[in-house]
Parts: C-alpha cells; sequence; structure tokens
C-alpha cells in the first residue's frame, strides 16, 4: 500500500504540473449565405463536441454588410466557460482583417440555448467561419 | 533492495518537483484571446465593447437613414470614466472610431490633434518659408455633423470568497445641429473572481 501511495503520488503530481489546457474546438469552415449549416461542422475537440453543439446557422445582409446568427447549444449540466471568434473572408476566399477579430467570452449554463449574433467588419464579406473553445482557467501560481 | 526503491521513488519524486518548480518564461500570445488574468478592466472588455458597439451602430436603421446622402462626418467625444479603474478611455475611442471609419460608412474630423493642425497652418501660412500657392488655407475644412459620445461605470462588489465587477457601457449619437439623439445602445460585462479549492 505504501509503495502504491509512493509511486501514485509522483505521477499525480507530474499530471497536475504537465496539464496545458486544451485549445481545440469545435466550429465551422468557411461558408457563405444560404449554405447548409450540417454540411460544414467541425469537431476537433471530441470532448467539447459532446458538450456543445452548433444548431442552427443564419446570416444576411443588413445595410450591406452580412450578419450572422448563430445557435449554441450546450447539452452538459454545469455551466461551460467559453470563447468564441468569427472570422470572415472575401469572394476568392481571402480573410478579411486577419487577427482583428477578438475572441468573445461567454458563460453557457447548463442546457442553455444561446445565440451568438456577429457583423463582418467591411462590406465585401461574402464567406464566414466561427470557432468555439473553452477558457483556459487561470492558475495563480507566480507571485512576482 | 528495499532501501535502493526507496531512494529511487524519492530521487523521482524530487526531479518530479523540480520539474514543476517556479519559473517564468515569456511567450507571445494571442493579442485577440480572452484575457482573465485579474478582474480589472482588460483587452478582452475593450474589444467587446468597441465590437458591439460598432455592429450595433452600423446595423441600425437610424444610421442607414442617415447615410443615404453620403458618408457623414463625426467626432468622438472623449468617453467619460466613472468607474473607479483608472482606464484609458482613449483607447476606447480610438477602438471605435478605427472601426467605423474603416467600415466605410462614416468620415472623422479628429479633435484631439487641432492644436498641430493649427500649428502646421500657421507655418505654412505665416512661416515665409511654403510658396503661398502651395500652402493649405484656414478656414477649409469640415465641421462634424453628428458627436459620439459615452460613458463607462462600474459596480464593484465582493465578499471574503468571491469578487464581482459589472461594466455598463453607454454609447450616444447626437445630431449636433438639430442636438436631437439619433442612436443609442449599451453593452455590459460582468466577471467574476472566486477562490476554488484544490483542482488538477
Amino acid at each position: 500500500m505504501r509503495k502504491l501511495v509512493l509511486i501514485a503520488l509522483p505521477l499525480l503530481m507530474l499530471y497536475g504540473c504537465a496539464s496545458e489546457p486544451d485549445t481545440a474546438g469545435i466550429g465551422t469552415d468557411p461558408m457563405t449565405q444560404g449554405d447548409n449549416y450540417q454540411d460544414y461542422l467541425k469537431v476537433n475537440n471530441p470532448e467539447l463536441g459532446k458538450r456543445l453543439k452548433i444548431t442552427d446557422v443564419k446570416s444576411r445582409k443588413t445595410n450591406e454588410f452580412l450578419e450572422v446568427n448563430l445557435q449554441l447549444l450546450s447539452t452538459y449540466d454545469k455551466t461551460q466557460n467559453l470563447q468564441y471568434q468569427f472570422y470572415w473572408y472575401d469572394a476568392d476566399g481571402f480573410v478579411i482583417e486577419p487577427g482583428k477579430t477578438p475572441w468573445k467570452a461567454i458563460a453557457l449554463h447548463g442546457q442553455q440555448n444561446l445565440t451568438l449574433r456577429a457583423m463582418a467588419p467591411v462590406k465585401n464579406v461574402d464567406k464566414f467561419s466561427l470557432y468555439v473553445r473553452e477558457v483556459p482557467k487561470e492558475v495563480y501560481k507566480f507571485e512576482d | 533492495m528495499k532501501k535502493l526503491t526507496l531512494s529511487m521513488i524519492s530521487i523521482g519524486l524530487l526531479l518530479t518537483l523540480g520539474a514543476c518548480s517556479n519559473k517564468a518564461t515569456v511567450s507571445y500570445g494571442d493579442a485577440q484571446e480572452v484575457e482573465t488574468t485579474d478582474l480589472s478592466f482588460g483587452s478582452t472588455d475593450l474589444q467587446k465593447i468597441a465590437t458591439e458597439m460598432t455592429d450595433s451602430l452600423i446595423a441600425s436603421a437610424a444610421v442607414d437613414e442617415l447615410v443615404k446622402d453620403g458618408r457623414p462626418v463625426m467626432y468622438v467625444e472623449r468617453i467619460k470614466n466613472k468607474t473607479s479603474e483608472h482606464i484609458d478611455t482613449e483607447s476606447i475611442t480610438d477602438s471605435i472610431s478605427t472601426k467605423l471609419l474603416r467600415s466605410g460608412k462614416f468620415r472623422f474630423v479628429d479633435m484631439s490633434r487641432v492644436q498641430d493642425v493649427t500649428k502646421q497652418l500657421e507655418f505654412q501660412n505665416d512661416g515665409g518659408l511654403v510658396d503661398p500657392s502651395k500652402a493649405v488655407q484656414f478656414g477649409k475644412q469640415t465641421g462634424a455633423e453628428y458627436m459620439l459620445y459615452g460613458n463607462l461605470s462600474s459596480i464593484v462588489k465582493s465578499n471574503k470568497d468571491k469578487s464581482d465587477v459589472y461594466y455598463k457601457f453607454t454609447m450616444r449619437l447626437m445630431d449636433l445641429e438639430s442636438g436631437i439623439v439619433e442612436w443609442a445602445d449599451e453593452t455590459e460585462i460582468r466577471k467574476t473572481k472566486e477562490k476554488q479549492g484544490w483542482s488538477w
């Protein structure tokens, strides 16, 4: 028993120190207005994919700007701290303003159905995609 | 043999602890990533406010009316900071005006550079060095038709286990000629910090 504890303890400690947050998530591939969203869904993190579903995607032009409405459904009972990012593309598939669309934080409560809404930053946007992943929890280890 | 096993395990334990020791490392991160270092106003809050206000302004029916006859000229009043924190509100103003300008719907005049512009025009017109036919004339600038202004306020609450901060950002667009507020919107942010027990 003592041996088991002595072996298990360092292993646990190693796991505790080495656990890096999983930054993969779920999302959609670039899609345009009128596309069937189910053909574009992708799950890079099967663990998150079990707890989170994209259940509807709509888009329209508002004042010449592409506007997207996306339904996110939690199939989990606890609150999930997530972040999402929209990407915008022109008709040729080039990314618009790369690295300038912020990740937005959301708290998705147990079994909640939440609508995410976003607007393209410029007019010549033809396609969009979305990515959702978990917010890594901050661990306060350092005092400096 | 037993002693050897125990000492091997002890060495292993020490090595494991050594690997986990508090070492500071520097790395480049994603500037757009959600930041949760502490409760104070951060980059994620600034980006959320700027994006939501710009999206709302562009999508509003009132603004659709305003931009029918061309791109209206606006100026952004400094955002009033009513929170207890020191927040660089000029940074919020800059982000919002840059996004609006890049949307192609509006044009801006920059009130923060009036002194520099005056100095340059004085140099061109009165300095004697610039060809008078090529000097930019006084009195030719365009005046702003609309003023964009806002407030940032907060409510902070805490007890021994939990701290909570709530930010509210309100923004309005006023027609400078008539004084009518053509558009207004607000966005809210809630951040909570809780004590957590041991977890792996």
